[in-house]
């Protein structure tokens, strides 16, 4: 299975890389010694992503009630660990695009993805010492381990969505692509993001999305994602009703401590209402 | 009507033995999966399910027995390539499949005991799944509205248009439907599949051995 893994991870190599910007504030980041004027030094040298970043730091998205008008102040107002986030979340869909497919299109995979991110921000502000900008950029890559199968075996992709539509849409897409293939998306996005030193914060969410209990280090996180992966897909096909879509794990419930009846309708309505805006600041140009 | 359900696969009627069988845990029940252009009739308590993208989907039972069945159909674009081309001259060529999809299903129902004036209709699908193409759904709701119309036959309720693929699962004896939309995921697998029925049926020469009833 790993051995599997590894082969088409080497196979993408130079179609997929992660953008420099964001690779120099990784750095920073986890350096004790960096500053906030190294890391607004590091944003500066990437134009466009300096206007990106402007951009959502000005928008509704963040509501600061002050204008942000320059890097420095960004990354004051913002954080540098956010500001890391956003290098990620605002560079996704273009590092992907390098990874074609006749299966699902772009718009539609990064609008489910982008979906996921609001829903586990809406659902991590009720959790206390849960990162709701971290946890954003987590829903935004759950599942970019579909990206690189549709992209490397296209064939066994389809089988496992036929699969899934003989099933009734009762098998879920996970345990077809597992069935079909011996491993699935979640588990080669997980090592992807392994590979490319993600945060490990990212790394448990993309791996465990569908298998939370795995979670080792951010189980709380992991738990949000999945909760706000299955509420995405109401979000997607504008149901409030649960049983249209995936049962969510009840564990995910205890983890998070949230409660279904008070959080589900509330947040794919408000997540319905964020997606406009959203899509313009994180899949535009 | 309130039939047992089914403990084993029911016996299917003549005709329909190699339409694709078997137990489905979410329905709790026996169901026969549908693809593009099959249809499938039965006198017993057991599902028939479908995935519709663009295509549309009849669900038609005897409200008083319980027989029934559902059919999965498109109509074939113009032979001629004239955008309006259905409407007008090639009407009779790319209805044809229609007729033929809607008039199996029917006479199947009424042959093994179904009364007329008993049908009752359900119609789900012609969503218009494909973002740059032209409304092909909307072809195929028109067309089948049109058909029970002059038919008589009521439509009871109905899910169709919109942007949305969808799986069906009808319960003729008991007039249960699910109507559950998918995922964008699914929208290009269904497309393809769609699109490999319709070059089937533009394949077949349009004065072909199709029996009208």
């Amino acid at each position: 299975m790993t051995d599997k893994i590894s082969e088409l991870l080497q196979g993408i190599e130079g179609l997929v890389t992660l953008p420099d910007v964001f690779i120099r504030i990784n750095k920073l980041v986890e350096d004790p010694d960096s500053t906030a004027a190294g890391i607004a030094q590091a944003v500066s040298q990437d134009p466009s992503f300096t206007v990106r970043l402007l951009r959502v730091a000005n928008s509704p998205f963040y509501g600061f009630s002050s204008t942000i008008d320059t890097v420095s102040r960004a990354v004051t107002v913002i954080g540098t660990k956010q500001i890391r986030n956003l290098a990620l979340s605002t560079s996704v869909a273009r590092t992907f695009a390098g990874l074609p497919n006749d299966l699902v299109s772009m718009e539609n995979f990064w609008r489910h993805s982008l979906y996921c991110a609001l829903i586990a921000r809406i659902l991590a502000r009720q959790i206390r010492r849960c990162d709701a900008e971290a946890v954003f950029t987590a829903g935004l890559l759950h599942d970019i381990g579909e990206l690189v199968i549709f992209n490397r075996l296209p064939e066994q992709a389809k089988e496992s969505l036929l699969l899934v539509l003989d099933s009734g849409d009762e098998l879920p897409v996970y345990q077809a692509e597992q069935q079909v293939m011996g491993f699935d998306h979640a588990q080669l996005g997980g090592e992807l993001a392994r590979q490319w030193n993600l945060p490990p914060m990212l790394q448990e969410c993309i791996a465990f999305h569908h298998d939370i209990q795995k979670a080792q280090q951010y189980p709380l996180e992991a738990a949000v994602v999945h909760i706000a992966n299955i509420l995405a897909l109401m979000a997607e096909v504008g149901t409030l009703d649960t049983d249209d879509v995936s049962p969510i794990d009840p564990h995910a419930w205890e983890v998070t401590g949230l409660d279904a009846d008070e959080v589900i309708v509330a947040s794919v309505q408000e997540a319905r209402e964020e997606i406009a805006e959203a899509e313009k600041l994180f899949l535009g140009n | 009507m309130a039939l047992p359900p089914e403990s084993r696969l029911p016996l299917a009627l003549p005709g329909f033995e190699h339409v694709r069988r078997g137990w489905h845990n979410a329905f709790d029940a026996y169901a026969a999966r549908l693809l593009p252009g099959e249809y499938y009739v039965t006198p017993h308590n057991e599902g028939v399910y479908t995935t519709l993208g663009s295509c549309i989907s009849a669900c038609i039972r005897d409200r008083v027995t319980g027989i029934g069945g559902m059919n999965h159909f498109m109509l074939p674009a113009s032979a001629s390539g004239d955008k309006d081309g259905w409407k007008s001259t090639s009407l009779s060529s790319a209805t044809r499949y229609g007729n033929f999809a809607m008039e199996h299903l029917i006479n199947v129902i009424l042959k093994n005991g179904g009364q007329r004036q008993n049908l009752e209709v359900k119609l789900f699908g012609g969503g218009r799944i494909m973002k740059n193409m032209t409304d092909i759904g909307m072809r195929n709701i028109s067309f089948a509205r049109d058909y029970l119309q002059t038919e008589g036959l009521r439509v009871t309720s109905e899910d169709v248009g919109d942007i949305f693929p969808r799986m069906v699962v009808f319960f003729p004896a008991t007039g249960k439907v699910r109507v559950k939309r998918l995922r964008s995921l699914h929208n290009n697998t269904i497309a393809a599949q769609e699109t490999q029925y319709l070059g089937s049926i533009e394949d077949k020469p349009v004065s072909g051995d199709v029996e009208l009833f």
